[in-house]
């Protein structure tokens, strides 16, 4: 095959020195700037994007994807050290990351963390190389309805995702849908609730909610408990025991799976596919309870899936120049800058490039797992600091975060007011995923439901005439019934736990 | 609550790191902006035309679309030529949203008119807006329209296994099956409503019963063409250029009286017998209204003399995009005869909102 031989070609020169520096580099300031709070892969691209001008083309876009693949893994690690999800791919991996880091098993979630990037990130580039061509064509088969469908599907899941009461879930769902309807009107234009204030306008944005909800959520908690230093004192050892890694196996095999055919959907961002990992992982345990506890596989799944997506977002961006998510666009602009307008011809005519880069990802990967273990006393030694200096560290780090977003102070006061919220919602147990899920899926539900009807001249029956968006909508029943059912009979025990010990959720 | 010592190091802590991190955010508007300390050495040319020297520091030229967009790139290879020029960093910022509205009511109304914060427009942000909204969050008068820098021609452009042999086939079949046409916008002003809008118009087709699915750009828009969920996607040549090259749609013609120099195979709409169509996309700079004369005249200047560089010239054919410099004097007077006949077109195929 041809293929690999350009594979075998891509390695040749993705393993020069100064290719391999730039990969070095690509993911040590990535995992530096995930690290920092609502500095998610987006705006580390954004902001390094001038940085990498200076570079050839091969080298700006192996240490963009460096940055872009550290970002993820960066949001990993603080998800699991201090419950700050870096950007929303993480959200799932605090679940179960935090409890694990309480429990003195930090160490060992991290390390599970990265190999699961690593292996799920092998696995994408291998489907890069095998199906760019072919995958490329069934993207193009899915059309709004059958997109509607795919969100009424992630809102069904988010009834089960959040364990506790249906009713209370779906309020959260609810009021998250709210906040996306405020500004301008995905098909109207018209501004929507902006009850004249201009920066309502444009909407709430997603990053300072999150860094709202989780990060100052957890600073407030904190000061709340009077934290000395965060309880960590033995992060063990980073390099995973063998039942860990037997737990693991599966769940990252699975993550990976759903993250990579999901992720080759234009929309369907890794934050999605986390979260339909970790849910899939929580249907199939024989331990469902123990999901939210500190269950090693909580973390596997999400990760893999995250990293899995973000791979597979290269073969829309590669073949059709279709950007399935806020970080390859902004690659995807990378990309023009240099003059490489992505598609099938970019594979003919630059295929040395392309097949560079498809190597070095795997490379990058590598590194990330080189790197990071080593490197992960660095990043538990940051929660050993006291309370006192972390708390407005990490604020200072989510005021810089939220500012960033538009480079606005509303966003700002948007995040604290969102910590706020939050904690209330932590005081009183009522669950933020779902809120944030709905925040998040809500604006693509309702622009997927537009172009429905404009499609069906008003008539939603062209959803259920269409094989594949009929297909979704039963997978989508069946498993609202399963949930219904399965929830009424774990919700006693996961009351009876939540009693007990704290939850993220 | 028992206010303990911890909990006011804490909050004193942050206190501080807040008010050293914001610059002193409780009097400052949401646009106030630290400057960076400069680099040490400045290569500043003598003050032109007897203003103050200018740049002394870093400029925030920004985008008010999504990384990526055409817009954007060619904000971002001017600000990569301007910044060699003369030796201050000039950042690239991407506020979306609002069809354009959301950053440039930032650049031109919160920002301060200093000449440190420079507005990329286009057609869609301005003169669209203008026509397509009865109450626009940003109108002409707010800014001083600087300088153009270059255009694209729209193209119209159906799946590649379409059963029309040409455009002037497709226009007759939409004449007679207007409730069949389904089209893929950006927005329900941007420039594919107003190139629909006027094509329709053109043949006399009722645009009233065509269905517009509103997308979040070319990225979303012409995929869905590709893919057979919309019969026509009406975009710039750059925009479709990586579908048609897959060979995933079909451009039946461009706009505009000539044929585009990226395209030289397909025909005008004109050589196809549909005369009259000349919305075309267009992106340039503006400064909010009472910017000193002295920034705009350097502006212009530099950008004059950006249009003449091969390098930037090989940038712009890069992304399809045609050089097509005005002054301030032109570029001003282009934008508000096509505010006009925009509004027209607008207030006649009930487009206003």
């Amino acid at each position: 095959m041809d293929t690999i031989q350009l594979l075998l070609d891509g390695f040749a020169s993705a393993a020069s020195p100064e290719n391999l520096l730039m990969a070095a580099i690509g993911a040590l300031v990535g995992t530096f700037v995930g690290v920092l709070p609502g500095l998610g892969p987006t705006s580390a691209i954004a902001i390094l994007l001038p940085l990498t001008g200076v570079l050839a083309p091969t080298q700006g876009i192996i240490m963009l994807a460096g940055i872009y693949y550290g970002a993820m893994y960066g949001g990993s690690t603080t998800a699991i050290l201090l419950n700050i999800p870096g950007e929303l791919s993480s959200v799932p991996t605090c679940l179960d990351g935090y409890p694990l880091a309480k429990k003195g098993r930090g160490g060992p979630a991290l390390g599970i963390c990265a190999i699961a990037s690593f292996a799920a990130g092998v696995l994408g580039v291998i489907g890069l190389v095998f199906f760019a061509p072919v995958l490329a064509d069934q993207a193009l088969k899915f059309g709004p309805p059958e997109y509607f469908a795919l969100m009424l599907l992630a809102l069904t899941l988010m009834v089960s995702l959040s364990g506790g009461s249906l009713i209370k879930s779906f309020l959260m769902g609810a009021f998250g849908y709210a906040l996306a309807l405020v500004g301008l009107g995905p098909s109207s234009g018209m501004p929507r609730f902006d009850y004249g204030v201009s920066q309502l306008v444009g909407g709430f944005d997603m990053i300072s909610i999150i860094i709202g909800l989780f990060a100052v959520t957890e600073v407030l908690k904190g000061i709340e408990e009077k934290r000395a230093a965060t309880a960590i004192t033995r992060p063990g050892s980073v390099y995973p025991q063998k039942t860990d890694l037997k737990k693991s196996a599966a769940p990252m095999l699975r993550g990976g799976l759903v993250g990579f055919f999901l992720g080759l959907l234009p929309g369907c961002s890794a934050a999605i596919t986390a979260f339909l990992a970790y849910d899939l992982e929580k249907k199939v345990s024989r331990h469902p309870e123990k999901f939210g506890q500190g269950a090693i596989e909580g973390v596997a799944a999400p990760e893999a899936a995250n990293n899995a997506t973000s791979s597979a977002g290269f073969i829309p961006l590669f073949s059709l120049g279709i950007p399935s998510s806020p970080p390859l666009a902004i690659l995807l602009a990378g990309l023009m800058i240099y003059g490489l307008t992505p598609g099938p011809v970019l594979f003919e005519q630059h295929a040395p490039f392309v097949w560079t880069v498809i190597a070095s990802m795997f490379v990058g990967n590598a590194m990330l797992l080189v790197l990071n273990l080593p490197l992960v006393w660095v990043w538990v030694k940051l929660t050993r600091v006291p309370y006192g200096i972390m708390a407005p560290i990490i604020l200072l780090f989510c005021t810089i975060g939220a500012y960033s977003v538009r480079n606005s102070m509303f966003d700002v006061a948007v995040a604290f007011l969102f910590g706020g919220l939050g904690y209330l919602c932590h005081k009183y147990k009522w669950p933020v995923v779902p809120l944030v899920l709905c925040f998040i899926l809500g604006p693509l539900l309702e622009e997927s439901f537009i172009q429905t009807m404009a499609m069906g001249s008003g008539h939603i029956g062209i959803i259920w005439e269409r094989p594949i968006s009929l297909a979704i909508l039963v997978a989508a029943a069946a498993l609202l019934v399963v949930s219904i059912l399965l929830n009424r009979r774990t919700n006693q025990r996961v009351r009876e736990e939540r009693a007990r010990g704290m939850d993220v959720a | 609550m028992k206010v303990d010592k911890k909990w006011t190091t804490v909050m004193l802590s942050f206190l501080m790191a807040i008010s050293v991190s914001a610059c002193g955010a409780k009097d400052a508007p949401p646009a106030a902006k630290q400057a960076p300390a400069a680099p040490a050495q400045t290569v500043s040319e003598p003050a032109a035309k007897g203003g103050p020297d200018y740049p002394t520091k870093q400029i925030e030229l920004v985008v008010p679309f999504a990384a990526g967009g055409g817009v954007d790139l060619v904000a971002r290879a001017t600000a990569d030529y301007l910044s060699k020029e003369w030796g201050q960093p000039i950042v690239v910022v991407n506020k979306a949203g609002g069809g354009g509205a959301v950053g440039a009511e930032y650049a031109l109304k919160q920002a301060k008119s200093d000449g440190y914060t420079a507005l990329a427009v286009n057609v869609s942000n301005t003169t669209m807006l203008t026509a397509g909204m009865t109450n626009p969050p940003v109108k002409n008068e707010d800014q001083i329209y600087t300088s153009r820098i270059g255009k694209g021609t729209l193209a119209f452009a159906v799946k590649a296994d379409a059963p029309w042999k040409d455009f002037a086939e497709f226009s007759q079949w939409v004449k007679a099956h207007p409730e069949e046409l389904t089209w893929t916008s950006v927005g329900p002003a941007g420039f594919s409503a107003f190139g629909v809008a006027q094509w329709l118009d053109v043949i006399g087709a009722d645009f009233s019963k065509t269905r517009m699915i509103v997308t979040k750009g070319a990225a979303d828009s012409v995929p869905k063409v590709a893919g057979g969920h919309a019969v026509l996607a009406v975009h710039t040549v750059g925009e479709i250029m990586p579908m048609l090259q897959a060979g995933k749609v079909r451009i039946l013609a461009v706009a505009g009286e000539e044929r585009s120099p990226f395209l030289p195979d397909v025909p005008t709409a004109e050589e196809m017998g549909v005369k009259g169509l000349t919305v075309f996309w267009w992106t340039g700079v503006s400064f909010a209204k009472g910017t000193p004369d002295y920034v705009i005249a350097k502006w212009q200047d530099a950008i004059a003399k950006m249009e003449k560089d091969p390098a930037f010239a090989k940038k712009l054919s890069d992304i399809q995009v045609e050089p097509d410099y005005a002054d301030s004097t032109a570029f001003t007077r282009d934008v508000g005869q096509e505010t006009d006949a925009y509004t027209e077109l607008a207030t006649k195929k009930n487009m206003r909102k």
